[in-house]
């Protein structure tokens, strides 16, 4: 039996093992993504806090200004004080000073460094050929987890003995490094699977909690009689909807000229789950609210795979989770390759007897 | 010699007015209300989409989105025969379509997400709804 659960592990890494060491590497860069963008775009990612915060209609209207007067599309708030407020174009992204008024530039769209790298790990940065190839690897990661646990489990071993050319420091780095990584490899890999057969989950999970889609606690139409006067500012429709959620803040505000209504997004700071799930829609004209959509509101299914989501990316519990996260998958590439040069000392001990 | 060249040219023009009037019978008034959708390359869903086109001449104009609940303005909408090309831009994603009327109340073509970090490719097939 446990010749033939050693061949199964050995298959595994041989025919997935490309595909793992791509998703580990891939993985152990995203799960910094935020933080490695403001890295690459250093001057359009801070700003000097100080001083009065400016209106989002003057923040908007120095954006426009600099690109030619393009209407704005939407507005995210700045999210930290030394971060900026940023202005969404049709041309692209443009971050603004919230202090100042400075234009500090504008991200055009296209994929960058970053988006290929997301790429690479969700579909290897092609189609559903790549996504088919990469949820497939993860049901092989699992299951080489799995028999890997079996073939560690008789001894038990967690130590690393002789130098580090000999097989044996990597036979015993391997058994090690497999062990202590298990635990967060083993939910990298489940929650990944579920990520990579969204369709297919959500569909088994409709079938047994059934389709709920009434996720507003409130909807109305838009008001046609209001129609005269000024439009209210974003910044007014920030007041209302904030009022509705008390200690949500806005991360987002969509324009009404996109759909007739002013959408405002708002997120809990301590909810990692759905935090970006609320939105708050207003009549421009008379300020009324239309329609509330709350996180707390979510089907079984929709708060299923956003908590799926959280807990592969580490979201769930912040940054010490998602330090795990990059860790665990820097762990993997190494288990490809220690487990690949177990085998090969293996091979040529075995050929000279 | 030359009356075989002659007849080849003429051949040609025969064919090429064949195709000319093919086209334009089939590029009919895109005015109207479409719904289909697009599958990303790699993606998992089928997104829906339902757009209210209006033609004038060789211009395109109307909205589009998910739902007559969620429209965007049609950006940059030009036709050419019987292909339509146009952009939509929802916040993040800027939607650039390239359609083509394969029948009459058929549009089928390509659509490329763009974002800050990302591009994506995808696949747009509308049909235009009855009653419209």
């Amino acid at each position: 039996m446990r010749g033939l659960i050693l061949k199964i592990h050995l298959w595994l890494a041989m025919i997935a093992g490309a595909f793992m060491v791509l998703l580990g590497v891939t993985g152990s860069i995203i799960a910094f993504e935020p933080e490695l963008d403001r890295l690459l775009y250093p001057d359009l990612s801070r700003v000097k806090p100080g001083g009065r915060i400016l209106s989002l209609v003057e923040i908007g209207e120095a954006a426009s200004k600099t690109y030619g007067g393009d209407p704005v599309v939407a507005y995210l708030p700045s999210s930290s004080p030394d971060f900026p407020t940023e202005v969404i174009l049709s041309r692209g992204v443009v971050s603004v000073n919230q202090y100042t008024g400075e234009v500090l530039g504008i991200r055009t769209r296209g994929q960058t460094v970053l988006g290929f790298t997301r790429a690479l790990h969700v579909r290897l940065a092609t189609g559903d050929m790549g996504r088919n190839i990469l949820r497939w690897s993860a049901v092989a990661m699992l299951f080489s987890l799995a028999s890997g646990v079996y073939l560690w489990w008789p001894r038990k071993r967690v130590r690393i003995r002789g130098p580090w050319w000999s097989r044996l420091f990597w036979y015993d780095l391997h058994n090690s490094f497999g062990i202590l990584s298990l635990l967060p490899l083993l939910v990298l890999a489940a929650t990944g699977i579920v990520i990579g057969f969204e369709d297919e989950v959500s569909s088994l999970l409709d079938k047994a909690y059934g389709r709920n889609p009434v996720h507003s606690s409130k909807t109305e139409t838009r008001s046609e009689s209001g129609r005269t006067g000024a439009e209210i500012t974003p910044d007014q429709a920030v007041a209302i909807a904030s009022a509705q959620l008390p200690g949500a803040v806005a991360y987002r505000v969509q324009m009404p000229r996109y759909g007739g209504l002013y959408v405002v997004g708002l997120a809990y700071s301590d909810n990692r789950i759905a935090s970006e799930r609320n939105s708050i829609s207003i009549d421009p004209w008379d300020g009324r609210v239309v329609t509330v959509n709350l996180s707390s509101g979510l089907t079984p299914r929709e708060r299923f795979m956003a908590t799926n989501e959280a807990i592969h990316t580490g979201n769930i519990f912040g940054i010490p989770a998602r330090i795990i996260v990059a860790l665990a998958s820097v762990v993997l590439p190494l288990q490809v390759m220690s487990g690949l040069l177990i085998w090969i000392r293996r091979t040529r001990i075995v050929r000279h007897g | 010699m030359a009356e075989i060249g002659d007849r080849v040219a003429r051949m040609n023009r025969t064919v090429t007015t064949v195709f000319l009037l093919a086209a334009s019978a089939m590029a009919g008034d895109l005015t109207g209300k479409w719904s289909g959708t697009f599958k990303v390359d790699g993606g998992d869903h089928n997104v829906p989409q339902l757009f209210i086109l209006k033609q004038r001449g060789k211009t395109l104009t109307g909205s589009g989105g998910p739902n007559t609940g969620e429209q965007y303005p049609i950006e940059n909408g030009r036709i050419d025969g019987n292909r339509a090309q146009f952009e939509l831009t929802t916040g993040e994603w800027k939607f650039t379509y390239d359609l083509k009327q394969t029948l009459p109340d058929t549009l089928n073509g390509t659509l490329k997400l763009e974002s800050v970090n990302d591009s994506r490719n995808a696949r747009v097939s509308l049909t235009r709804t009855k009653g419209d």
